[in-house]
């Protein structure tokens, strides 16, 4: 491997995570690889595919990725040779990498170690970088074992970077549920939202939604502090569990609003469900021993019903001017965007 | 003599008045869904575009209609009755001339799997539904009218 190579290699890592990161796509050595290879182009099918879902704003989740590892990196035996030097030149650096930020804990006696190899290696021929890279990764291995000070910060820090990355898969898996209410969060929303819309427009069925905002939050938080305030939209959100049904969808939207898409629902059994829901709320207060006592919270809900065709941006921005218009026309109430031309 | 002239001039005129000749249509297009929902839509799209139309409601129709007159652009599902989306292109990219249309599979076929077999086997685009007017000429951009 030449020196042009390894910085070659090295700005398509960088590229790699940089894309990991911005698609937050958790830093497993199997997503590495998919990633490494999308930026280095040595396959145009894992490369057309990947783009293919960038472009129509696939969620790369588990399955997805896993579909592309099992696709491209376990089959077609011709470019597996390709592969596994790139997975091997990706594995060294970031060994390398590691072994560089120990090496700045202890400059001294670590850079005499790399010049002692570089010496050797460079000395003879550029093109044995390869080899100097693998004298590299048995050095620091041979320094992990070591019992002084180095050794254990080796030790530390391998384990650090364990940790992380096996928080980044759990934040990942985590991150369709909202901390708070335990209901779905605004990106697993809009990966359902697309879902659900998908089968509306093959299938022809209704699918309608709600947008459900708790009237004067700010002072639910004000007069009871913000405790209160979280209690309030655990229990909002426990009340539009019920309301729903098994193919139903309830997710916290942002703040105090959340959304529910209702499949197979027109606009009229979507108020129905609107109005129970927000009866339930009004009847009675949620039982809090707090001062001065709590009254029953109210909410304000707009509905509306997904016209196949146009964008899904449109169908939420009815929903959200129904909301505006019950909130305008009083609160506690429920309001209906029908569309100006639906279906005949 | 002088009269195919004037008839000819009159024809061209004719053509700039009523805008054809500045404004050309732009191809056929074959929409290929078993559901009449999807291709109301995109038959109200692509008319909107300028575009020729026709429709099949499974691969087996689609094909007939391709030999009879072989279209610019496919709108394509993935699951239909009698012949699928992905035998119809297999057969379509065999057929003399098949190569020429620009095949959009559209699909709510999300996994990698029917992406890399789509890609692999003719598709030149892969669009998810749901679509509307912009997600689709966007593909038409990459796919046609660039070419």
């Amino acid at each position: 491997m030449s020196v042009e190579e390894v910085v070659k290699a090295r700005s398509i890592a960088d590229s790699a995570i940089a894309t990991m990161q911005k698609l937050q796509i958790p830093a497993t050595p199997a997503n590495y690889a998919i990633w490494y290879e999308y930026h280095a182009g040595l396959s145009p099918n894992l490369q057309r595919t990947i783009d293919v879902l960038i472009s129509n704003n696939a969620n790369f989740n588990e399955n997805t990725l896993q579909d592309l590892y099992a696709t491209f990196f376990t089959s077609d035996k011709e470019a597996q040779a390709v592969r596994e030097t790139s997975m091997h030149a990706l594995q060294t650096l970031q060994e390398i990498v590691g072994v560089a930020d120990l090496a700045s804990d202890d400059a001294q006696q670590f850079g005499h170690t790399l010049r002692g190899l570089a010496s050797k290696g460079l000395g003879e021929s550029l093109g044995n970088l390869k080899h100097l890279i693998e004298d590299l990764v048995q050095e620091s291995k041979s320094m992990a074992g070591r019992s002084d000070y180095v050794g254990l910060r080796m030790r530390e820090s391998a384990g650090k970077i364990e940790a992380l990355e096996r928080n980044l898969e759990n934040a990942i898996l985590d991150s369709t549920m909202d901390g708070l209410t335990g209901v779905s969060n605004r990106r697993s929303f809009d990966v359902t939202i697309r879902k659900l819309a998908g089968e509306a427009m093959n299938s022809g069925d209704d699918l309608s939604m709600l947008m459900i905002d708790i009237d004067h939050f700010k002072r639910v938080n004000d007069t009871w502090g913000h405790q209160t305030g979280d209690t309030v939209l655990r229990y909002l959100a426990k009340t539009l569990q019920k309301a729903v049904r098994g193919g139903d969808h309830v997710a916290r939207y942002g703040g105090e609003e959340f959304a529910v898409l209702l499949p197979r629902t027109d606009g009229k059994a979507a108020v129905t469900v609107a109005e129970n829901i927000r009866e339930a709320l009004a009847r009675e207060p949620i039982e809090l021993d707090v001062t001065p006592p709590m009254t029953p919270i109210t909410v304000s809900i707009g509905a509306s019903v997904y016209e196949p065709g146009d964008p899904l941006a449109d169908w939420v921005g009815r929903a959200d001017s129904a909301l505006y218009n019950a909130k305008r026309d009083g609160r506690d109430r429920v309001e209906l965007n029908e569309c100006s031309e639906c279906r005949s | 003599m002088v009269e195919i002239v004037l008839n000819s001039m009159n024809a061209v005129n004719a053509g700039v008045d009523g805008g054809i000749a500045s404004n050309p249509i732009p191809g056929l297009c074959l929409l290929v869904d078993d559901s009449l929902l999807v291709r109301k839509i995109a038959r109200k799209i692509f008319t909107g575009l300028g575009f020729e139309t026709d429709e099949a409601e499974n691969g087996q129709v689609a094909l007939e209609k391709c030999l009879c007159r072989m279209p610019d652009v496919v709108l394509l599902d993935w699951n239909m009755p009698v012949m699928d989306g992905l035998e119809f292109l297999k057969s379509l990219r065999r057929t003399e001339g098949g190569r020429g249309p620009a095949v959009i599979f559209c699909t709510t076929e999300t996994d990698v799997d029917h992406i890399q077999k789509a890609l692999a086997n003719g598709a030149n685009e892969y669009l998810m539904k749901p679509f509307d007017q912009d997600s689709l000429v966007a593909k038409l951009d990459m796919v046609y009218y660039r070419k």
